[in-house]
């Protein structure tokens, strides 16, 4: 009986991952609708527009090579794969003790990586536009995001998730660090917006040719391969929403394993990812896309910001 | 140390550290009426720093200090700057002569060389203003920093002024403020300085038709 | 273990002779000196693992009449632990040498090269076995020689000759500080032995042992490619051929890092003031993002593999620094981390470079050019080359579950361990390096998205790249066994990291297998599972289980719909291979972005028709980067050194008579010196 808990826990928060990113996605295209006085599409919509992609035959260009019809599948698996080594709901995930949070970036790291190739093996020069320009974007969000992490793990004593997650999750009263912490945050977030192509770096409800990055290496895909790349950047922003909130807002996620903590952590995280999402919505709503070249200038705040998150978990006692 | 000076020393940390962010964000600035407001932002959050400190202290005058804070630096010296580009009808863009992320990067490395250069003295200080020493020291620099990166006049009085703000936060760290007079004079002095680079860069705009200080070296013809 | 070494000595010495004995039978050549390479590569497998697993270090020495010199050989566990690195790249690089050759029958010597090429494991073999500084200072010399040679090969090439001189002239320069080096210790102990060197009767002066650790550090550093000794490297490794090249940067560069780990944790004992690692943490760093930066920029997939060598040297050294530094302040443990980081990243970068050199190597057999934006579609061409050049790239990139991440995830660990060290600065400095090793590994990836994708994928760009067909067999089985190794080196560290504990556990004092490796092995945990771990056997089984997965949702839903194929939407044009995003194009972004570290000067020249200037008759657009280091580091010193060589000619006058004055004085100088 022991046993089998992890391996429930395990399948529940796989299932949540898949079942939750369509509805986030939905959920800041209707903030994004709302605040442009439109009514917009249903919260469900992506859902069923991943169901219909998933029911039409795809179209494959025929200059392609095996990589192409590959990448989906490796892209969502390694989406998937770094959702499942975080903790989501229960601090205490199972999988945690095969990959830490650098695991967790380099697992990502994969996925861009093919979904790179895909961009380039159409040969269309969207395709390769896209691919040069996400190498870009994620080149440069890297060294922030690895900074912003290690200031975090650096709080908890340790650079495993579950642990910094629970350790916090247990903390009370004064948080240890605020303004490593507040910075960290800032710098995430950024980060967040980057790697996952909202807004201000790129425009996710856009196919026009000189703005976009994710959609162009996406142009030539059609039918299930489409919607698992849709399905997969869904779940990479879910990724993204998650470690936000749980590394930095940890309370009321399930310590520990009573049926009661459970149903609290799995309301809270809800609330905590639709609010966040809420967020991004604004967000997005409020900025405009930046030129390309400007997005070093954001990204490079953001390693700024990291660097002084280090040193002020050094330097300020408090 | 009690739970409630921990406290108030972590609010006076976290307020610092966004006067820090202020300078960062007035150095990641394109456009010259941003940084006006981002330096009315960094004055209101010193005000804050200042009446903090003077609430967990007991120091009234340092009250004082923050209210004039607030009218000086706040409303009058933004007002009179967004005047002056609002009338030369400066160009938006700021000039520049170091790019926006290789300055971000200098001012990083200008924070840490503050707290290294700082470290020894810091154990000395009050037990609750002890780092915002370094913090300001940080700000004293990067607002020199931005004197030099920047061309044009009105940055440079922005980066005179956040040097100011960082002599504020850095006496208000380690004194506790200065006494009244001297602050007295200091505002005073700063309220001149203003008024002073204001005229400045009417006559720059009148005889270069720029108010971009690279201009100058024609005149050591 | 002595059967065992004369073995190895004696297929190697025979590797060396025989091939020249069948003139004229070029196949035969071919087969004997390659056959025995790789049957030596593989008894020196054999002598690495017994090396790595026995109890005690195993010696042997014979004295030499000549002074100083004894041909003494130590396998100890550092030793055994290159034998074996050298070795697995050597069987690989000969079997994939045995279908390679094969182009140059007739029009090259297949016995020379064969000849060479023995003579050229064996040396780097003795390297790494001497036990003596003057016989380690002859195999060396002998090494970079026989290299040298190696790289000069296809000597009517253009740029072939230059390259091999650069290389020669660099790799001496480096002998001369590994010579001072040893003259250092050889000043305290009066003994060329590395067992004196080892134990000095007492211990150096302080300034003398930092004066030794910066000689070794440029002398090895010259062979290993630091940033900014590197300029040699892009030269002459693409110039070599490519089983050649896999060699040299898979395995000749590693020898100096044996170098510098014998010569910093070995002779010295392990008592470093904290700036030595620190000093090399730096050069880590430079190195890495360097290398890495300006592969980026490099178009001809040899030269770009070549910088690559230049960033994973750089993040061998990262390791290595940081172990210097946790030495320094007494954490033993952590000491063994950072230097196990670096020598599994070592084996590691050599099972892959060696790979992707001759990954590159097939490419170039096929498709006869070099150029990155003359390939293109090759994947479907050259299915199995390409999909061992893909396993390549993604563990060079450190993409999980592969071996380059097993190891960059250590030195992360390694790094970010660096809170527990008492000076602030090292604390900040440490994490700011993981952050360049961040950017390194992005931009590394970046990059071989670029030489893959580029390389294999889409349409071909050129006539050579459509006509290319996949190579023999014997090549694919030497890229394949190596493709192999980073899969089992990423899946399996349970069974390396425990190896590379007995070359760390003497080294540091610190033995850390245990403590590493949690959950019988299947976990890696550097100090606690608490602090952090990675499994990658059940990453990779996450990675096949997840992808089944989106396997069977679109299975479930689809049915099973087939695919129809169309030609790829153009706007409505045909797509032609011209309209391709080319690599130039693909690094142009990172070109813009980090315009200061490479300086790139753009020309444009555009001719219009008279009518009007809209219409553009002809235009010529030239982009070239930089070359810093050549441009104001070396010209200088050149430039020096010409204008010195000039006012030394007054001397030189041409007559016969002044020379043999100039012999004489020297001689009665030199009496009355002595005298």
């Amino acid at each position: 009986m022991q046993s089998f808990i992890p391996i429930v826990l395990v399948v529940v928060q796989l299932a949540l991952l898949l079942a939750l990113s369509p509805f986030v996605v939905g959920l800041i295209r209707k903030v994004k609708a709302r605040l442009q006085c439109r009514r917009g599409a249903s919260l469900f919509q992506p859902y069923a527009d991943l169901a219909k992609l998933f029911r039409k035959q795809p179209v494959i260009s025929s200059t392609t090579s095996w990589i192409f019809t590959a990448a989906p599948y490796i892209v969502f698996a390694s989406t998937v794969a770094a959702g499942l080594l975080m903790p989501v709901f229960v601090s205490h995930t199972p999988l945690n003790f095969a990959g830490n949070i650098i695991a967790l970036v380099y697992l990502l790291a994969l996925g861009t990586f093919f979904l790179i190739l895909a961009g380039l093996d159409a040969g269309s020069a969207f395709g390769g536009m896209g691919s040069s320009r996400e190498a870009i974007v994620a080149t440069l969000a890297e060294p922030a995001m690895m900074l912003s992490i290690l200031s975090i793990a650096l709080t908890a004593g340790s650079t495993n998730l579950s642990t910094i997650v629970h350790q916090s999750a247990l903390m009370e009263g004064v948080v240890v660090a605020p303004p490593a912490h507040l910075m960290a945050l800032a710098a995430l977030f950024i980060v967040t917006l980057a790697e996952t192509g909202r807004v201000p770096v790129d425009n996710p409800a856009t196919h026009l040719e000189l703005t976009m990055i994710h959609e162009a290496m996406l142009l030539e895909y059609s039918g299930r391969y489409l919607a698992l790349m849709e399905w997969a950047a869904g779940i990479k922003l879910l990724v993204f929403l998650t470690l936000i909130v749980n590394v930095f807002a940890p309370w009321g996620i399930a310590t520990s394993l009573a049926p009661s903590a459970i149903a609290v952590g799995l309301l809270v995280y809800l609330g905590k990812v639709a609010a966040l999402a809420l967020v991004i919505g604004v967000i997005e709503s409020m900025f405009a896309k930046l030129r390309l070249f400007r997005v070093p200038e954001m990204l490079g705040a953001a390693f700024i910001l990291s660097l002084l998150a280090l040193v002020f978990f050094y330097t300020l006692k408090g | 140390m009690p739970a409630s000076t921990q406290l108030g020393s972590q609010l006076v940390d976290l307020c610092s550290v966004l006067l820090l962010l202020c300078c960062f964000a007035i150095v990641a600035q394109r456009r010259l009426s941003a940084c006006v407001d981002l330096f009315a932002l960094q004055s209101a959050f010193l005000a804050a720093t200042a009446a903090l400190v003077a609430f967990l202290t007991g120091h009234k005058h340092i009250y004082f200090a923050a209210a004039l804070t607030i009218v000086i630096k706040v409303i009058v010296l933004p007002r009179i700057l967004r005047k002056v580009i609002e009338r030369l009808n400066v160009s938006r863009e700021l000039g520049m002569n170091i790019n926006i992320p290789a300055g971000l990067l200098i001012c990083g490395a200008l924070v840490i060389i503050a707290f290294f250069i700082t470290q020894p003295i810091i154990p000395l200080g009050y037990l609750l203003t002890r780092d915002s020493l370094a913090i300001a020291l940080a700000i004293i620099l990067i607002g020199f920093f931005t004197m030099i990166a920047r061309q044009k006049a009105i940055t440079q009085m922005v980066g005179f002024l956040v040097m100011e703000n960082g002599v504020f936060l850095g006496a208000t760290a380690a004194a506790y403020g200065m006494p009244l007079i001297v602050e007295l004079g200091v505002f005073f002095d700063v309220l001149v300085a203003g008024l002073i680079v204001g005229i400045y860069t009417h006559r720059l705009q009148d005889t270069f038709d720029s108010v971009d200080t690279s201009t100058l070296t024609v005149l050591k013809e | 273990m002595t059967v065992l070494l004369v073995g190895l000595l004696a297929i190697y010495i025979a590797g060396v002779i025989l091939p020249p004995c069948f003139s004229g039978k070029a196949r035969i050549q071919n087969l004997v000196a390659h056959g025995l390479a790789a049957a030596a590569g593989f008894a020196g497998m054999v002598l690495g693992l017994a090396g790595l697993l026995a109890p005690e270090p195993w010696t042997a020495s014979v004295d030499s009449s000549i002074p100083f010199l004894s041909v003494a050989i130590r396998l100890d566990p550092l030793a055994s632990f290159f034998v074996l690195t050298i070795s697995v790249v050597g069987l690989a690089a000969s079997i994939f040498a045995l279908g390679y050759l094969a182009e140059l029958y007739g029009r090259a010597s297949i016995a020379a090269m064969g000849s060479l090429l023995n003579g050229f494991l064996l040396a780097m073999t003795l390297v790494v076995l001497a036990d003596n500084g003057f016989f380690f200072l002859i195999l060396w010399e002998v090494m970079s020689l026989l290299s040298y040679v190696l790289v000069v090969t296809e000597h009517e090439k253009p740029g072939v000759r230059e390259a091999g001189l650069f290389y020669l002239i660099m790799t001496h320069v480096g002998t001369a500080f590994i010579i001072l080096t040893f003259l250092i210790f050889f000043q305290e102990t009066g003994s060329f032995s590395f067992e004196a060197f080892r134990h000095p009767d007492q211990q150096l002066p302080e300034g003398l042992r930092s004066i030794a650790f910066f000689t070794a550090l440029i002398g090895f550093g010259a062979k290993a490619g630091i940033v900014p000794l590197h300029v040699w490297l892009p030269y002459a490794h693409p110039a070599a051929p490519s089983h050649v090249s896999a060699l040299m940067s898979g395995v000749m560069i590693k020898t100096a890092i044996y170098g510098l780990i014998r010569v910093y944790f070995d002779f010295m004992g392990g008592e470093f003031p904290w700036w030595w690692g620190f000093t090399l943490l730096v050069a880590g760093t430079v190195s890495a993002l360097l290398g890495v930066m300006y592969a980026l920029m490099e178009h001809d997939l040899k030269s770009l593999l070549a910088f690559h060598s230049v960033e994973n040297i750089g993040i061998i050294l990262l390791g290595m620094g940081a172990g210097m530094i946790f030495h320094t302040y007494g954490l033993h443990e952590l000491a063994a981390l950072g230097l196990l980081a670096g020598l599994y990243h070592t084996i590691n970068h050599a099972a892959f470079k060696a790979l992707l050199f001759l990954g590159a190597g097939a490419v170039q057999f096929a498709t006869h050019t070099r150029q990155i934006e003359e390939y293109g579609g090759l994947l479907r061409r050259m299915p199995w080359t390409g999909a061992f050049f893909l396993v390549g790239a993604v563990s060079i990139a450190a993409l999980p579950p592969t071996n380059g991440f097993v190891s960059e995830w250590l030195v992360f660990q390694s790094l970010f361990l660096s809170f527990q060290l008492p000076t602030l600065f090292l604390k900040l400095m440490l994490p700011i390096a993981a952050a360049m090793l961040a950017l390194t590994g992005a931009l590394a990836l970046a990059c071989f998205a670029k030489a893959f994708g580029m390389s294999f994928l889409a349409q071909p760009r050129s006539s050579h790249a459509r006509h290319a067909t996949e190579v023999p067999r014997s090549m694919r089985v030497g890229m394949g066994f190596l493709a192999g190794l980073c899969i089992v080196l990423g899946l399996a560290p349970m069974l390396v990291v425990p190896l590379l504990d007995r070359v760390t556990a003497p080294l540091t004092g610190a033995a850390i297998s245990s403590q590493v490796l949690a959950l019988d092995g299947w976990v890696v945990a550097p100090v606690t599972v608490e602090f952090s771990s990675i499994s990658t056997p059940v990453l990779a089984m996450l990675l096949v289980v997840a992808g089944a997965l989106g396997l069977l949702i679109a299975r479930l839903f689809g049915k099973a719909l087939g695919a129809r194929y169309y030609k790829t939407w153009g706007c409505g044009l045909n797509l032609t291979p011209r309209m391709e995003y080319t690599a130039t194009g693909f690094a142009q972004p990172i070109k813009q972005v980090f315009e200061t570290i490479y300086q790139p000067t753009v020309k444009l020249e555009q001719e219009f028709l008279e009518q009007s200037k809209y219409f553009i008759k002809h235009q010529r657009f030239e982009s070239h980067i930089e070359p810093v280091f050549e441009k104001y580091l070396y010209r200088p010193v050149v430039a020096l050194l010409l204008a010195a060589a000039d006012r030394l000619r007054i001397i030189q006058a041409g007559s016969l008579h002044l020379y043999l004055t100039y012999i004489f004085v020297t001689l009665v100088l030199l009496l009355l010196w002595a005298g």
